[in-house]
Formats: structure tokens, C-alpha cells, sequence
């Protein structure tokens, strides 16, 4: 399948749009009750998770599961320093996220050593696991089983457990990082990954220096996760071990595929819908796992690029630049 | 006539693919602005000597010293730093970039103005790939991808070109234009390197030639001094 590269005129379209869906969605709060904009911040959280998934696994082509290792890691740095160190919360996220960039990096040491594949793959899920064994077995820092509650807290004379004002300041996170992310993408260096993911060998060749791209591409990844971890703390208020095991690394794996791999907009698309599927199927106590599953499934089945090939088809402005589309 | 210092001196290589040596001991000059070819019969070490050269295979003995600077075992990026490009026998496109980026990150090291000034003198050369410039290089003809990869190559203005079978796959109409490519880059004064089993087009296209047996040099020479003798070169390759 082929796509047509947008005009000069619907990239600037393109860039009217990107800007214009933040500054709806500053409306939301009027227009939802408290259960709702749980929700949409959750949707907020999942799309920065999903995007840093997909960068790795999509755009760099790496099969590494580390992802859910970087998201508890900003989680838990998050309510680490403000519950024992006193910080005041919103600056443990670019805090949370330099952590999670580290996690990036300890992940990337795999890669960078020539391990492919389902090793890869492997070695990454054993991180992800040992990092949950961590927070268990250091208790006086992590609360173990019990979790670690996050301070109550108050900004501009508000309440941190507001979800409205939480919904304002995940808004503002999300959009500066999938901007900036996009940029990234759009930039020589975003070419430099999809060459290393279509052929490391001849991009080596041509002195890119694939192994600086392949841990600059881990770091962001473990950043932007990071930063969706602090955000998780203060959206729940509370961190647990259980919430950082498999089932969250393979929810996050079928928005990533949901939503197309390697496409910032299939991240945030797949983050969507999948958010806010489960609060759907609750209609149906006793079925809801089977019908994600299905729903899930046939998705992946009629559209195996994902929902953001159906955007691609109906205008090139959602043609992603050095997204490939494999078919 | 004083014959200038090589720009690229092979001394006594080898390299094998795990136990199985195929390059044993060849010794050759690569002179500046020249394009040398190396003939010789299949698995008799012609591309594994290319690869040798940019560092895709690492030599187990010898010298491969590239303007007086030793480049054997060095890593590929490293070696294309120092101004050594191949053309390899598969391309090595990046098939769903469009051409022009496929073009630009045979520069990715350079940068600034010059990129761009760069990528015009490939489409002066190259004016169909002009016309492509926006189009993913798998939508190309196999002539318009092998200029892709020598665009590319060029991009990084390299003091040796390497180039491996470069009318692999082609028609004969293409091995015409291929040859008046290497004319024009010989003009433009690229040194270059080639592996080609056309001898129609290595003897068209070089100024010396090198056979290779078993991974030995065991013969060499002018082309001019061989034109219209191809039938010994191919006793000399084959028999």
C-alpha cells in the first residue's frame, strides 16, 4: 500500500490541527463529571506510555518489553520524592522521567551489545520483572505489597486530587511530550532510526553511528514513560507493585498494535480507544475480558496497520513522516 | 612517467569466513583517479576484498592502508569517515524512504549548507532521480535504485568509490549508462574500486584490471594493453 505525502498547504493544516485538538480539549472539564475525566486522564497517561512503547518497538524496530519497567520506575521516583523527600509533586515529573531516561539506558545496554529479537525481548521482560521484584523487597522505601501513598497536596490553592486540574496539568505534559516527540521523528535523526530499524548494517556503513541512535531512541522512550509514571502516581495517589507486572505491559502492547505500530497517531488513537473500551464494556459484567478480546482481535485482523491507516486513507495530513507502512 | 603514490595499498590480506580462507595474501595498488577492476571467477575473493576494504569483514592478517593511514579492522562508519563508499552488490537501500532521503543520509555526517549543494550536483548527474526525488526507492526501476546507491555513495564525497557488480541485475541498455557514469566520475576525478563479471563493461568502464584466483593476485594490467584480448583474461579467470 502507498501513501501520498501531504502538500505544503495540509502540513500546515497538519500543524492548525495538532494545535487546535490541545486547545478543545482545554473545554473538556465543562462538559464531563468526575468519572469521566478519571477516565480521560487515564487516556492521557496511556498515551504517553503508548507512544514510548511504540517508538521503540515500532520505529526502531527493537523487540524490548522494557516499557512497563520505565513506567514504574517514574511512578515510584515520583512518590519516592514526594513522600519521603518532601518535593513538591510536580517537579518529581521531569525528575521521574530523567529516571525513567536511565531505565532507558540500562535497557539500551542489551541492545547496544548485539542482542536481537526474541532475546531481546526476554532480557527486557526480565528487567521489567526484576524492577517489580525491586519494588517489593525494599519496603522501607517502597512500601512493598502495601504500596506508597502520595502526599496530599494543593497548587495555585487547589487540590491535587482534583482531576480537574490534574486533567489541565497531564494535558500540558502530554502535548509538550508528543510534540516534542514528533519533532524528533521529523528531524534527521528520525530518518537515522528508521534506517536503523530497515537496515542496521548499511546505516552503519554510511558513519551513522547506529549505536548513539539506538540509545538516544531508548532514553526518550524511558523519559516519556517516566513522565507518564509520575502522572500515574498522582492519578491514582497511590503505588503498588501490581500495578507495573504483565497485564499492564500487555495492554499497552495491544494499543501500540490497536492504534499502528510506529505511528504517533496510532499511539494516541490506540490509547484511546483502549482506555476507554473497559469503561464501555462494563454493560456486560462476566464478559467484558472476552469482548476486548474479541474487539481487539478483529481490529488487528481488518486493519492490521492499525486505526491510524484508516486517517491515512482519508487524508494525507495524518501521513506521518519516515513512518513506514509494512505490508 | 613517475607513477603516483597509491591511494589505496593492499598488502598480504587475508580474510576467511570462519575456518574457510578466501583472501590469501593478495597484494594490490589502487591509484588515485583511476578505476581499477577486479575480474576473477566466482568465490575467488572479489567482493570479500571490497568488503574487506570498508570494513564489513574483518581481515585476519595484512594491511589495507588508505592514504597512508592503516584502516584494516577498523569498524564500517569509521572507514566511511574516511572517505571510502560502497556501492554493494545489494544496494543496501532504504526501500520505503523516498529517494531524496535516501540521498541525504549518505551525508547524515556532514551537515550545513553543503548537504544541499551536494545533492544538486548528484541531480545535475543524475536528473532522473530529480524527477523521483519524492517517490520511495522500491517504486524505482533496478537502473534507478543502482543510481540511488551511487547518489548515495556520492553524497559523502568520497575520495574511494567501491563498487560491487554494479550492472548486477541490469540490462545491457543500463551496463551502457553505467559505464558512461564511471566515464563521468573518472572526469570528476573519483578513484574507484569495482567488482564487475561484465567484462564488456569492466574492460569499457576501467583503466587497470587485477585477476583474482583462490584469493591470490595472479595477473594484472592496462586495459588499453589488453583490448581486444578479453578471450585470454577469460582463460586466465575461467581455465
Amino acid at each position: 500500500m502507498s501513501t501520498t505525502m501531504p502538500t505544503s498547504r495540509q502540513r500546515r493544516l497538519r500543524t492548525w490541527a495538532f494545535w487546535a485538538v490541545p486547545v478543545l480539549l482545554l473545554l473538556t472539564p465543562l462538559a464531563t463529571n468526575a468519572y469521566t475525566q478519571f477516565i480521560i486522564n487515564g487516556m492521557l497517561i496511556s498515551i504517553l506510555v503508548t507512544l514510548g512503547f511504540t517508538l521503540v518497538i515500532g520505529n526502531l524496530g527493537q523487540l524490548a518489553f522494557a516499557n512497563t519497567a520505565f513506567f514504574g520506575i517514574g511512578a515510584y521516583a515520583s512518590a519516592i520524592l514526594s513522600a519521603k523527600l518532601g518535593l513538591p509533586w510536580i517537579m518529581t515529573i521531569p525528575l521521574a522521567g530523567a529516571l525513567g531516561a536511565l531505565g532507558g539506558f540500562l535497557a539500551s545496554s542489551a541492545a547496544l551489545r548485539g542482542i536481537r529479537s526474541y532475546y531481546l525481548a526476554i532480557i527486557t521482560l526480565a528487567f521489567g520483572e526484576l524492577m517489580r521484584w525491586a519494588y517489593l523487597h525494599t519496603k522501607p522505601l517502597t512500601g512493598g505489597t502495601d504500596g506508597l501513598p502520595l502526599p496530599r497536596e494543593t497548587m495555585f490553592g487547589i487540590s491535587l486530587s482534583d482531576d480537574t486540574l490534574k486533567f489541565y496539568i497531564f494535558l500540558a505534559v502530554t502535548v509538550v511530550l508528543v510534540k516534542a516527540t514528533l519533532n524528533l521523528l521529523r528531524s534527521r535523526f528520525g530518518r537515522a532510526v528508521m534506517a536503523v530499524r530497515e537496515n542496521e548494517v548499511a546505516t552503519a556503513s554510511l558513519a551513522i553511528p547506529t549505536a548513539r541512535v539506538i540509545l538516544t531512541t531508548f532514553i526518550w522512550s524511558g523519559f516519556v514513560v517516566g513522565c507518564a509514571g509520575a502522572l500515574f502516581a498522582r492519578h491514582v495517589g497511590h503505588v503498588f507493585p501490581e500495578s507495573f507486572g504483565m497485564l499492564h505491559l500487555i495492554a499497552s502492547f495491544a494499543m501500540v498494535l490497536v492504534g499502528g505500530l510506529g505511528s504517533v497517531l496510532g499511539a494516541v488513537l490506540g490509547a484511546v480507544v483502549l482506555t476507554a473500551l473497559p469503561e464501555y464494556l462494563r454493560a456486560f459484567p462476566g464478559m467484558e475480558e472476552l469482548f476486548f478480546g474479541l474487539i481487539v482481535a478483529a481490529v488487528l485482523v481488518a486493519m492490521p496497520l492499525g486505526l491510524a491507516s484508516l486517517l491515512r486513507r482519508l487524508s494525507p495530513i495524518f501521513v506521518e513522516r519516515y513512518y513506514r507502512e509494512e505490508s | 612517467m613517475d607513477t603516483p603514490e597509491p591511494l589505496l595499498k593492499i598488502r598480504d590480506l587475508h580474510v576467511g569466513y570462519g575456518k574457510k580462507p578466501i583472501l590469501r595474501g593478495a597484494t594490490y595498488d589502487v591509484l588515485p583517479g583511476e578505476c581499477l577492476t577486479l575480474l576473477g571467477a566466482n568465490g575467488s575473493g572479489k567482493s570479500t576484498s571490497l568488503n574487506a576494504v570498508c570494513g564489513f569483514v574483518k581481515p585476519t592478517s595484512g594491511s589495507v592502508l588508505f592514504d597512508g593511514i592503516e584502516t584494516a579492522g577498523l569498524s564500517p562508519h569509521k572507514i566511511f569517515s574516511h572517505g571510502i563508499a560502497q556501492v554493494s552488490q545489494a544496494r543496501d537501500l532504504f526501500p520505503d524512504l523516498t529517494v531524496e532521503d535516501n540521498l541525504r543520509l549518505g551525508a547524515m555526517r556532514r551537515g550545513g549548507k553543503e548537504i544541499s549543494q551536494t545533492l544538486q550536483l548528484v541531480y545535475e548527474r543524475f536528473p532522473r532521480l530529480a524527477e523521483r526525488r519524492k517517490q520511495p526507492t522500491r517504486t524505482l526501476s533496478g537502473g534507478e535504485q543502482q543510481m540511488v546507491a551511487i547518489g548515495r555513495a556520492l553524497m559523502s564525497r568520497p575520495r574511494l568509490l567501491l563498487l560491487d557488480e554494479p550492472s548486477g541485475g541490469l540490462s545491457p541498455q543500463f551496463c551502457e549508462e553505467i559505464a558512461k557514469i564511471i566515464d563521468t566520475l573518472k572526469e570528476d576525478g573519483v578513484t574507484m574500486l569495482m567488482v564487475e563479471q561484465n567484462l564488456n563493461l569492466a574492460f569499457r568502464a576501467a583503466d587497470r584490471f587485477i585477476v583474482l584466483r583462490d584469493g591470490e593476485v595472479v595477473d594484472g594490467g592496462d586495459v588499453r594493453a589488453m583490448a581486444g584480448d578479453h578471450d585470454a583474461i577469460v582463460r586466465e579467470i575461467y581455465l
